[in-house]
């Protein structure tokens, strides 16, 4: 096998454009590592596992929030921006942990929450304090709490205003999540220097971009809904200069769970190449590839990838099958939530807010062929893929726990004690580990799947490796083939002359499938994976045979005659 | 070298035509053909130059009845190359040209997309696109595989000129009827791009039609059986509970139906049928089914029920609106693309002669058709699966499931909900399955029992 990725650091390669090519790895750091055996995992457990990273053939670890928190909202709840959480470590931590990465030719991106602060940040307290004081404007405040009454209210299960009275100055604050989040006051001028201050702060400690949360909210306005505004958009494209000023090949990430249509306004101009965000999450391609394969036929992916539009040209979709949220469902249809509802959440405790709360493996059923299916979409649909940890092992999740818990156990690393995670007394574990017979640590870590070389760790590494090999997959151009039969999704990818045609068949029956491939003619198909060369292609229709849940990578080469 | 010699084509075509899929006349005795039009629509074919082409209209004469006519564009070369052997109808004359089917000849092809392009008049035919369209007359073409009674081109991803093999006077219901949904707008037709329209004996007749070509579409038949196979499937869920449930897809397509009938009665002309016209439509539904009954004895058992469902139509006082309707209205008809459903083959029956094709009539004949389409979806698996009783229920559940969804999204598309007009389409439903009952104890005898299992529910 050869080496995954070049060794240069990325501060010698400095390639604007990685992000389209590399494979992002969503880390909760509270889950993967413990070094210091206080029962929660930390910036230098982390530190240490990235050589299984680097093996797995990750280019860029995504962390969740690091930052001081109270913790009321899993830290996204940010009460000191230049302050490492203490349980994960310090800054020096952190340092090391970006050197390390660097080192072994990996970026780190982190989250950083821009539109509210905790409740328990200094911002606030002075500013619920003294009025007239620096903070006094660094929240919306109003006496009464009937304005921007278009705004939804997005946590319905808990939030019943988006105004909560605040005793100590005698006013109402606003606030889009929970009430323990003020929302910043945009319109301060010194809002907007403070929070460049801190991108600023985290970008010369050498990180390489920010996960932007929750962005459409930044700035309100009366007689609208308060997303997406124009202010909002004029403020990224300042965030972005700054950027692309001092630190060129940094990425930012917007987070915005809105329709593409929308969301590709976080891109910026498009004639500029675009100049707000770097990236966005895809948010209604994750569950409508869940429906298309319970569905078997292929128009609810064919629907959401044609009314996806054309993103500027140095720009990215980030995609992913699971992350650390539910399996968002906002964006899809009543009917098509009910269905998605009766589905995969069968039973009650499986729902959270709007979604389903489930890892990959749970949702599948542990089914190996839909997991490899689901992956191998992950994998070649055009956009960045973004990996959940643990799911590269099938790890599963604990629906009894509270709230988003479920999905974020420890990861399983050996059959040892605490999965090997941690060497603290199991009791004073954060969350405690899978012990299922399914998914329980002691048949599934990353121990004993690195022995077995039919795991579906070793099959994921492969996958990752083979798309690497094909610059297509991250920057070629995408089209969807049509064939007779529904169950069949065949798209090719086009970079130059890095043509790649991928087949899907998303019923678990098997299925023939003919497809038009006369403009490759004489072209041969050679499978990714294997290096198998299949008959050249003719004028006629290209006749292949799919197992259930099966899926074809092609390379179509030239060849001589 | 000498222009096309029409009597050699003549000659050649007396055995060439009946080995055509497309040739409606199997069986019965053929005694000449005539080619009535040969019009030249590119330089004549020389020794060495490019191949010719001849838009060809032939006339066939039967022993035992009306003659036949037959659109051929015929293409001529001093060598045909390999590839085309297929498409060969036979030397000309002394052997010095090879008349062959230029369908399948991709310059010939490009030759017919041309003429549109530039509006050509040659002779009695004419070609020319819509209003407002520009064509790109540089992309490769292919003949799509698998079609019985026309010969379909494709250009690149872009375009399908459909080419009417067996022609009659009059505007095809196809070309008329997507042109005029078209022109107010209907989203869920491919309204046609352009024609190729002739005359014979004075009346106008439609040689082609070119419409956009659906590339990502597939049939509603491939996909409702897609559905039913999940079912099938399963152990113990019922129809709204399995992943591959299409009552969504169903209520879509109701919607879609309605959407298209709509627009037909604003664009075409609408009347409403007196209760005298009810009577002679309940009395073609008698016709029908007394010439079943005499075909097929297995029909006899419901003759009674069937007349008083026939009756209550006959009994009808009030009017019924009728209009232009698509006539032969089934899943194979209806094309799904990424996001809508796309209605096509607005032909009518084609067994049927053209005045009867374009008469008005109740839209919920095709409604009826749909309903039966459903339950052929439906139940054309069980013969695969005899010993599953359990399937049969599964098969009404999942038919009875989807038609409601249907009628649900036909009755949200428009003003008028299908089931209130039961004992109308009741009786639509079951002149269908009449008709299925003649042609499967003619064709498939092992499927009979799907047409009279649904009749036997119908009337039960």
């Amino acid at each position: 096998m050869s080496a995954p990725a070049e060794l240069t650091s990325p501060e010698e390669s400095r390639d604007p454009h990685w992000y389209k090519r590399a494979v992002f790895y969503e880390v909760l750091i509270r889950g993967f590592a413990d070094s210091n055996a206080d029962g929660t995992g930390d910036i230098c457990g982390l530190t240490a596992k990235l050589d299984y990273l680097q093996w797995l053939g990750v280019d860029c670890l995504w962390l969740l929030p690091i930052y001081a928190s109270p913790l009321r909202d899993g830290g996204y709840d940010i009460s000191d921006f230049t302050s490492i959480l203490p349980e994960f470590g310090d800054l020096g931590d952190f340092v090391r942990l970006v050197e390390a990465a660097h080192e072994r030719g990996i970026r780190v991106i982190a989250d950083l929450v821009m539109n509210h602060t905790s409740d328990q940040h200094a911002w606030f307290q002075a500013s619920r304090a003294d009025p007239d004081g620096p903070y006094g404007d660094f929240y919306l405040w109003s006496d009464t709490d009937d304005r921007y009454q278009d705004a939804r209210i997005i946590f319905v299960d808990t939030e019943k205003s988006n105004w909560t009275w605040d005793p100590v100055r005698g006013q109402y604050y606003w606030h889009r999540f929970f009430s323990h989040q003020p929302d910043l006051n945009y319109e301060n001028p010194q809002v907007r220097d403070a929070m460049l201050a801190v991108l600023r702060f985290w970008l010369d400690l050498g990180i390489d971009g920010f996960r932007l949360d929750a962005v459409p909210y930044l700035f309100v306005a009366e007689g609208t809904n308060c997303e997406n505004l124009p202010a909002t958009h004029a403020y990224l494209k300042r965030v972005r200069a700054e950027v692309d000023r001092f630190y060129p090949d940094r990425v930012l990430l917007a987070e915005a769970n809105q329709w593409p249509a929308d969301v590709v306004e976080y891109f910026g101009d498009p004639d500029a190449g675009g100049d707000e965000c770097h990236m966005a999450f895809h948010f209604p391609l994750m569950p409508r590839i869940f429906m298309a394969v319970r569905r078997e036929q292929r128009y609810p992916i064919s629907e959401i990838m044609t009314s996806t539009p054309h993103i500027p040209a140095n720009c990215q979709w980030g995609i992913f099958l699971r992350n650390h949220d539910e399996l968002t469902l906002e964006m899809v249809t009543d009917e098509e939530r009910d269905y998605m509802y009766a589905e995969y959440a069968r039973d009650p405790r499986m729902k959270a807010n709007i979604g389903i709360r489930r890892r990959l493996a749970s949702l599948l059923d542990n089914s190996r062929d839909q997991m490899e299916l689901f992956t191998a979409l992950l994998l070649s649909l055009p956009g960045s893929p973004v990996l959940y940890y643990g799911d590269e092992i099938g790890m599963g999740d604990n629906i009894y726990l509270g709230d988003r818990d479920g999905v974020r156990t420890p990861m399983q690393w050996s059959p040892d004690r605490n999965a090997g995670f941690s060497s603290a007394d199991p009791a004073r574990l954060y969350l405690p580990v899978l012990m299922d017979p399914v998914y329980g640590y002691q048949a599934l870590n990353v121990e004993a799947t690195t022995r077995s070389s039919t795991s579906l760790l070793h099959w994921t590494r492969r996958m990752i490796e083979v798309r690497k090999r094909h610059p297509t997959f991250g920057q070629g151009s995408y089209t969807e083939l049509g064939s007779s039969n529904p169950s069949v999704l065949a798209f090719v990818r086009e970079f130059g002359d890095d043509l790649v045609l991928c087949v899907n068949n998303l019923s678990r029956f098997p299925q023939p499938v003919e497809l038009d491939l006369r403009r490759y003619e004489r072209r041969t198909p050679v499978e990714l994976v294997g290096g198998v060369r299949f008959p050249r292609i003719g004028e006629l229709p290209y006749l292949l045979t799919i197992a259930g849940h099966g899926f074809y990578w092609f390379q179509l080469s030239r060849t001589e005659d | 070298m000498a222009d096309l010699d029409q009597d050699a084509l003549a000659e050649l075509l007396v055995n060439w035509l009946p080995t055509q899929r497309w040739y409606a006349g199997k069986g019965r005795p053929l005694r000449q053909v005539a080619v009535e039009q040969a019009l030249a629509l590119t330089e004549p074919a020389s020794a060495t130059g490019p191949p010719g082409l001849h838009l060809v209209i032939a006339r066939v004469d039967y022993a035992d009845g009306p003659a036949e006519r037959y659109s051929v564009p015929v293409g001529t070369a001093a060598k045909l190359p390999e590839r085309l052997d297929h498409a060969r109808i036979g030397q000309l004359g002394a052997g010095e040209l090879t008349a062959y089917d230029a369908v399948f000849d991709a310059e010939l092809a490009t030759v017919l997309l041309a003429q549109i392009k530039a509006g050509a008049v040659v002779g009695a035919v004419s070609f020319g696109t819509e209003p407002g369209v520009t064509l790109d007359t540089t992309l490769p073409s292919r003949v799509q595989g698998g079609e019985q009674s026309n010969t379909s081109v494709v250009y690149g991803d872009d375009y399908i000129l459909k080419l009417f093999r067996r022609i009659a006077p009059g505007v095809n219901p196809d070309l008329e009827l997507t042109r005029a949904l078209g022109r107010v707008g209907c989203a869920y037709v491919a309204a046609p791009l352009g024609s190729i329209e002739g005359q014979l004996a004075g009346t106008p007749v439609t040689l082609g039609m070119l419409a956009p070509f659906l590339r990502t579409g597939t049939d509603g038949w491939a996909l409702a059986t897609t559905s039913v196979r999940d079912l099938y499937a399963e152990a113990d869920l019922h129809a709204d509970e399995v992943g591959g449930d299409f009552a969504g897809e169903s209520e879509r397509l109701g919607h879609a139906t309605a959407v298209v009938h709509a627009d037909l009665a604003r664009a075409l002309p609408t009347d409403l049928a007196t209760a005298a016209e009810s009577r002679a439509t309940a009395g073609q539904l008698g016709e029908r089914l007394d010439a079943a009954l005499a075909a097929v004895p297995e029909l006899t058992p419901y003759a009674e029920p069937l007349r008083a469902a026939y009756a209550e139509v006959a009994g009808r006082t009030e009017p019924v609106p009728v209009q232009r309707i698509h006539g032969d209205y089934h899943l194979g008809q209806v094309l799904r693309v990424e996001t809508r459903w796309v209605l096509l083959d607005f032909e009518g029956e084609p067994a049927r002669p053209l005045a009867e094709r374009t008469r008005l009539m109740s839209p919920l004949r095709d409604v009826a058709g749909m309903m039966r389409s459903f339950d052929y979806a439906a139940r054309h698996l069980l013969a695969e699966h005899l010993n599953a009783p359990g399937l049969t229920y599964r098969a009404n559940e999942w038919a009875e499931r989807n038609s409601e969804a249907f009628c649900d999204g036909y009755a949200q598309g428009s003003d008028r909900d299908p089931r209130e007009e039961a004992a109308l389409l009741r009786a639509f439903e079951l002149d269908k399955a009449v008709y299925e009952v003649v042609y499967e104890a003619r064709h498939r005898p092992s499927w009979l029992t799907i047409p009279l299992g649904s009749i036997e529910r119908l009337v039960g």
